[in-house]
C-alpha cells in the first residue's frame, strides 16, 4: 500500500475543514465552525497515521527533509491550536491556522524528497535540533496568529466598529497572553533548536559552520522574535509594530524552511 | 388529549391587570391544586412580572370555561372585563408559544435570558406539586431543549441591549473576565452608577469613587462594598484601574491625555477602558488615539446597544425557523405516540385474520414441504404488511387538526372492525 495515501486524506480533510471554516466566516454559523473542525479532526487523525508510518519506515523522527519537517509543523500547529481551543473555545484562530497547517501539509505531499537513512541524521544532537526548531516554530506560529488576533481585535475596539470576527476573537487580553505565552515557550525552545543545530553542524563538519540560507533564515527569525518578546517583557508591546515584526519573521522561517533540503 | 393554554402578558394586559393575577411562588402549590380540581390532567402556571399564562393538559376544551372563571374570580375581576385581556391557544399553537417565550422571542427585550429560567421554574413548581401529568412533562423537556438550541445556534442573548450592559460587554471584550479588576467611578451621575453597579455584579476587585462632594462618593462607595477617594487623588487611581466610569456634571474634561499617558507607561501592557457617560464630556477625546486606551462616550456605548438590538431582531428570524422546524417534529411524535394503540390493534387484528386464513389454506393444500409453507406464511405477511402500510402512516403523520386526526382514526377503526 502506498506510504502516503493517509497523507492525501489528511489533505483532503484539512482542505474540507479550512473550507467550511472560511464559509462560516461569511454565514457565521457556529454548526458550520465546528463542522469544519469535526473536518479537521479527521485530518489530524490521518495526518498522525501517516507521520507514525513514516517513523516506522525511516527508523527516526519524521523531520530530517522539507517534507516531512512541514509535515510534523503542522501536526504540532494543530495540536496547540486543539489545545487552544478546549481551553479559550477561540474559533477565530482557526482562520488562521488551518490554512496555515493546510499550506504545510500541502509542502510535504508537493514536494518530493527521498526518506534520509544518512547515519549523520541517526545522532541525538541532530534529532534533539530538529524536534526542538519544529516545536519552537509551532510555537512561535501559534504565538503570532494569536498576535494578529489582538491586532484585529484592538482595531475593532479603537474604531468601535465590529468586523466579521468580533464574536469569533476572545478577548484583547486573552489573544495577547496567549501570544505572549507561546511566544515565550516557542522562543526558548527554539533558542534550544538552534544552539544543538549550531553544536550538531560543528561536531559533523569539523568545526566548520557554514552560513546558508536555512541558518541565516533561523537567526534573523530568531532576532525579529527576541523583538518581540523584549517588547511584551518591557511593556512596550505595540499590536501594530508586532504585526510587522512578526510577519517578517514569518517569512524568514519560511526562507529557513526551504533551505532544509541542503541538509 | 388537548393542550391548551390561557393567559395574558404585557401586549394585551396592563399592569394594573397583570398584578391583579400575579402568583406568589410560596402559594404555588395550593393553586395548581385548586386549578387540577377544575378536571385537569396537568397544569403548570407561569407567572412573571410580563406574563400569567395557565398551561393544561385536559380530557377535552369544556374547562376552559372553568379556567377563565377561576382566573376571573382570583383578579377580582368580572370574566367579561378580563376575557378582553385573555389569549386561549390550543395544541400546536401553545408548543409554538412556549418555544417562543422560552426562548425569549415574546419577551419585551427580545433575547432577554431571565425568561428561560422562570419557565424551567414554572414547571419544577408543577412536578413538586404533582400536577405535571405525561404530555405536559413531554412538553416541559422539549421547551426547554429547543430554548436552549435557539440560544446555542442564534447567540440571540449575547448581546447587550442597554447602555450600562453595552460597557460591561465591552469590558469584557478588553479584559475577559471582569473579576480582580479595578473600577475608578467619577461623579455621581444616575447612569455612570449604573454601570458602575453593573460591573459590581461582575465580581470586580475594588470599585473607587470619586466625588466632588465627599459625602456623596462615601455614600456611593458603601453601596458598591468600594472605597470612596478624594477628586484630586485621579492621577493616583487612573494608575491603578482598569476601567474609568466619568460621570460628572462638570463643563469641562477632567481626564487629559497626560494623565492616562503617565497611567499608562506603569501599567506594563495592561489596558485601560474609560467609559465617558457624560454631557458635556469629562475625558479628553484625544485620549482615544493613546495606545492601550480604549474610550467610548454614551453615544458609542448607545450605539453598540442600537446595533445589537437590530442583530437580535435578525436572529430572532433565525430562531423562529428552528422553532418551526421543533414544533412541527413535536406535533408528530405526539401525534405518533397518540395512534400507537390504534396501530397495534390494528396490527393484532390483521395478524389474526392472517393467521385464521392462512390455517384454512394450508389445510386445503394438503402435505407440503417446510420451504413451500414458509413462502405462503411470507407471502400472507407481507401482503398484510403492504394492506397496513399506508394505514398506519396516515395515522403516524395525521393532519395538523386534531378533529381531522379523530376523525381519521375513526374511519380506519370502522373498517378493519376495531373496537370504537
Amino acid at each position: 500500500m502506498n506510504p502516503n495515501l493517509s497523507l492525501y486524506f489528511a489533505l483532503g480533510f484539512y482542505g474540507a475543514g479550512t473550507l467550511v471554516a472560511l464559509l462560516s466566516l461569511f454565514t457565521r454559523e457556529k454548526r458550520l465552525q465546528l463542522a469544519g473542525l469535526g473536518l479537521m479532526v479527521i485530518g489530524f487523525v490521518s495526518h498522525t497515521l501517516w507521520i507514525g508510518t513514516i517513523c516506522t519506515l525511516t527508523g527516526h523522527a519524521p523531520i530530517t527533509n522539507l517534507p516531512e519537517t512541514a509535515a510534523f509543523i503542522a501536526w504540532l500547529v494543530f495540536v496547540v491550536e486543539l489545545v487552544l481551543f478546549i481551553v479559550y473555545r477561540v474559533h477565530a484562530a482557526s482562520f488562521f491556522v488551518y490554512p496555515l497547517v493546510l499550506i504545510l501539509l500541502s509542502i510535504s505531499a508537493v514536494v518530493r524528497e527521498p526518506f534520509a537513512h544518512s547515519p549523520k541524521l541517526l545522532s541525538r544532537l541532530f534529532t534533539a535540533h530538529l524536534l526542538f526548531t519544529t516545536t519552537g516554530v509551532a510555537a512561535l506560529l501559534i504565538g503570532l496568529a494569536f498576535g494578529l488576533l489582538a491586532h484585529l481585535q484592538d482595531r475593532a475596539l479603537k474604531s468601535k466598529t465590529r468586523g466579521r470576527l468580533w464574536d469569533l476573537i476572545p478577548s484583547l487580553n486573552v489573544c495577547k497572553d496567549v501570544s505572549y505565552r507561546a511566544l515565550s515557550i516557542g522562543f526558548s525552545v527554539y533558542t534550544l533548536g538552534l544552539v544543538t543545530g549550531f553544536l550538531w553542524s560543528y561536531k559533523t563538519t569539523a568545526g566548520v559552520v557554514a552560513l546558508r540560507t536555512k541558518e541565516v533564515g533561523a537567526i534573523v527569525a530568531w532576532v525579529l522574535f527576541a523583538t518581540v518578546l523584549q517588547s511584551y517583557i518591557s511593556g512596550t508591546y505595540r499590536t501594530r509594530k508586532t504585526m510587522f515584526i512578526g510577519a517578517g519573521a514569518f517569512i524568514a522561517i519560511v526562507v529557513a524552511m526551504l533551505g532544509i533540503h541542503h541538509v | 388529549m388537548p393542550l391548551m393554554l390561557v393567559g395574558l402578558n404585557h401586549r394585551t394586559a396592563p399592569v394594573e391587570v397583570r398584578e391583579r393575577l400575579s402568583m406568589d411562588e410560596r402559594k404555588m402549590d395550593e393553586i395548581l391544586s385548586s386549578l387540577l380540581s377544575c378536571g385537569l390532567h396537568g397544569v403548570a402556571m407561569l407567572s412573571t412580572c410580563n406574563r400569567v399564562e395557565a398551561i393544561l393538559s385536559a380530557p377535552n376544551e369544556d374547562v376552559i370555561e372553568q379556567i377563565v372563571d377561576w382566573m376571573a374570580d382570583r383578579a377580582g375581576a368580572a370574566r367579561v372585563e378580563l376575557e378582553k385581556h385573555l389569549y386561549i391557544l390550543r395544541y400546536g399553537d401553545v408548543v409554538k408559544h412556549l418555544f417562543r417565550v422560552c426562548s425569549g422571542l415574546d419577551s419585551m427585550i427580545v433575547g432577554e435570558p431571565q425568561i428561560g429560567g422562570q419557565v424551567r421554574k414554572a414547571f419544577q413548581l408543577a412536578q413538586d406539586a404533582g400536577t405535571l401529568d405525561a404530555l405536559l412533562t413531554q412538553l416541559y423537556e422539549q421547551t426547554m431543549r429547543v430554548a436552549k438550541r435557539v440560544r446555542t445556534e442564534t447567540g440571540i442573548g449575547e448581546h447587550a441591549v442597554s447602555v450600562p450592559y453595552a460597557a460591561v460587554e465591552l469590558a469584557k471584550k478588553i479584559f475577559g473576565e471582569l473579576e480582580g479588576l479595578q473600577v475608578l467611578l467619577l461623579g455621581a451621575g444616575e447612569i455612570g452608577e449604573l454601570t458602575a453597579e453593573h460591573l459590581h455584579g461582575q465580581n470586580v476587585k475594588q470599585v473607587f469613587v470619586a466625588n466632588r462632594s465627599y459625602e456623596r462618593a462615601v455614600e456611593l462607595a458603601t453601596r458598591f462594598e468600594g472605597l470612596a477617594v478624594q477628586f484630586g487623588s485621579i492621577d493616583e487611581h487612573l494608575a491603578a484601574c482598569d476601567i474609568v466610569i466619568a460621570s460628572t456634571g462638570a463643563p469641562h474634561f477632567v481626564v487629559e491625555p497626560s494623565q492616562v499617558e503617565r497611567a499608562l507607561a506603569t501599567r506594563k501592557n495592561r489596558n485601560l477602558f474609560l467609559i465617558d457617560l457624560s454631557v458635556p464630556r469629562n475625558i479628553n477625546p484625544e485620549i482615544a488615539g493613546i495606545e492601550g486606551a480604549y474610550l467610548y462616550n454614551v453615544d458609542d456605548l448607545q450605539h453598540v446597544a442600537d446595533v445589537n438590538r437590530e442583530m437580535r431582531q435578525k436572529k430572532a428570524l433565525q430562531a423562529e425557523e428552528i422553532i418551526g422546524r421543533e414544533v412541527e417534529g413535536f406535533r408528530k411524535r405526539l401525534v405518533a405516540q397518540d395512534a400507537v394503540p390504534t396501530i397495534l390493534e390494528l396490527q393484532g387484528r390483521l395478524e389474526e385474520i392472517r393467521a385464521a386464513e392462512l390455517e384454512k389454506c394450508l389445510r386445503k393444500m394438503g402435505p407440503m414441504t417446510a420451504e413451500q409453507r414458509a413462502a405462503v406464511e411470507m407471502f400472507s405477511s407481507q401482503m398484510i404488511n403492504k394492506i397496513l402500510h399506508y394505514p398506519i402512516l396516515q395515522l403516524r403523520d395525521g393532519s395538523e387538526e386534531p378533529q381531522e386526526r379523530e376523525s381519521l382514526r375513526k374511519t380506519i377503526r370502522k373498517i378493519f372492525g376495531l373496537r370504537s
